[in-house]
């Protein structure tokens, strides 16, 4: 690929518009520059090697997550298969993950009107296992959707975890739902 | 020689040595013209196809049809203006990306002619991540910039959708998404 400079080099951020729909009327253009730019060329390839990094790591059960349903939705379209847990707030529930499952979803219902900042404490076997800190939500989905790192989980054995959401607020901090989780590691 | 010659040439001059009765750069050959232009564009037109088909394959089929077609309309005379071939060469992108959604017909018979074409196609794959520390650098992110990440780049969402499915407005899902990318840009370069 031609890496000779570019006299007007487009912005990383114009390019993850761009590549993710979300560069408008500003798209035609863009592509023209893209066509005649070898080093922007490159610049667009590398943020595309980033995104697709994105998605194999997520696909490889590598991370934890805050998503939305309708993400778990397509998810379940495109052949991923997930296994489902809801829990109500002071709930507990048998669960588990199979070798099988690409991932677990747990679904945690909670009364979300009002809040402005959410956390999310977790803790196995009684001891504090993480702390997800201003995670993003829908106020009026009722609900809170978490993907724990399905690869990790599959090599952990039968324990119980404890999931506590946290509205923090001005006055201080207020529970709003906890949620236990009686894990069995398959034999 | 030729190779290195081509290299150093603009795209309009590279295009006029492959249109007919071209001399235009004495000490180059078409076919090195021909290698050079398939080189430089051949990533620029793979990013289009993932961009607009979303599908690997797909996009390494857009490169062999826009890059077989561009040479054809070259030899035979058919670009007006070749000073302007990136503008020729994304108009075709355009069109054939369009026939491709549509299910149109593929031009094997073309990749028997134009064997330099598909090298460039597969010479336009890109080198593969260090995964294990994209997944590290990705679990390092603030919990909001990682979610916006995640459906953005694993469920191709709009900042609109990712917006309205957690809550932000789409101003703010581009701003958490640039400063996510910065981040794992950053991180990943070991900064």
């Amino acid at each position: 690929m031609s890496a000779r400079p570019c006299a007007s080099p487009v912005d990383f951020a114009l390019l993850a518009d761009y590549w993710l729909g979300d560069a408008g009327a500003q798209e035609p253009a863009l592509e023209e520059h893209l066509f005649g730019c070898g080093h922007c060329t490159a610049r667009l390839a590398e943020l595309a090697r980033l995104g697709a990094g994105v998605r194999t790591a997520f696909l490889a059960g590598a991370l934890t997550a805050v998503v939305s349903a309708p993400f778990v939705e397509k998810l379940r379209r495109e052949g991923v298969r997930l296994r489902e847990y809801r829990l109500r707030p002071g709930e507990t529930l048998s669960c588990t993950i199979a070798a099988s499952d690409d991932f677990v979803v747990s679904r945690l219902a909670a009364d979300l009107r009002g809040v402005k900042r959410l956390d999310l404490l977790r803790e196995i076997e009684g001891r504090p296992a993480l702390e997800m800190h201003d995670v993003p939500f829908d106020p009026a989905a009722g609900e809170l959707l978490v993907l724990p790192p399905a690869a990790a989980l599959k090599k952990m054995p039968s324990h119980v975890e404890r999931v506590r959401l946290v509205a923090v607020e001005e006055a201080g901090r207020r529970t709003i739902g906890e949620y236990t989780f009686d894990h069995r590691a398959e034999p | 020689m030729h190779q290195r010659l081509a290299a150093t040439l603009e795209d309009g001059a590279l295009a006029r040595a492959v249109a007919p009765g071209a001399a235009a750069q004495p000490g180059l050959d078409r076919a090195q013209a021909e290698a050079e232009l398939c080189r430089r564009f051949a990533p620029r037109i793979r990013l289009y196809g993932l961009r607009h088909l979303r599908d690997p394959h797909a996009a390494a089929d857009l490169v062999q049809q826009v890059l077989m077609t561009t040479l054809e309309r070259l030899r035979a005379g058919e670009v007006r203006e070749p000073e302007r071939i990136a503008s020729f060469v994304l108009g075709t992108c355009r069109m054939t990306a369009l026939e491709m959604k549509r299910g149109a017909a593929r031009r094997e018979r073309l990749l028997e002619t134009w064997t330099h074409v598909e090298e460039a196609a597969q010479d336009a794959e890109p080198r593969p991540l260090d995964e294990a520390r994209l997944a590290r650098c990705l679990e390092a992110l603030p919990e909001r910039e990682r979610s916006v990440v995640l459906l953005a780049f694993a469920g191709e969402k709009s900042a609109q959708e990712t917006g309205a499915e957690l809550g932000l407005t789409p101003g703010n899902v581009r701003v958490v998404r640039h400063r996510a990318l910065a981040r794992l840009r950053q991180c990943m370069e070991g900064r």
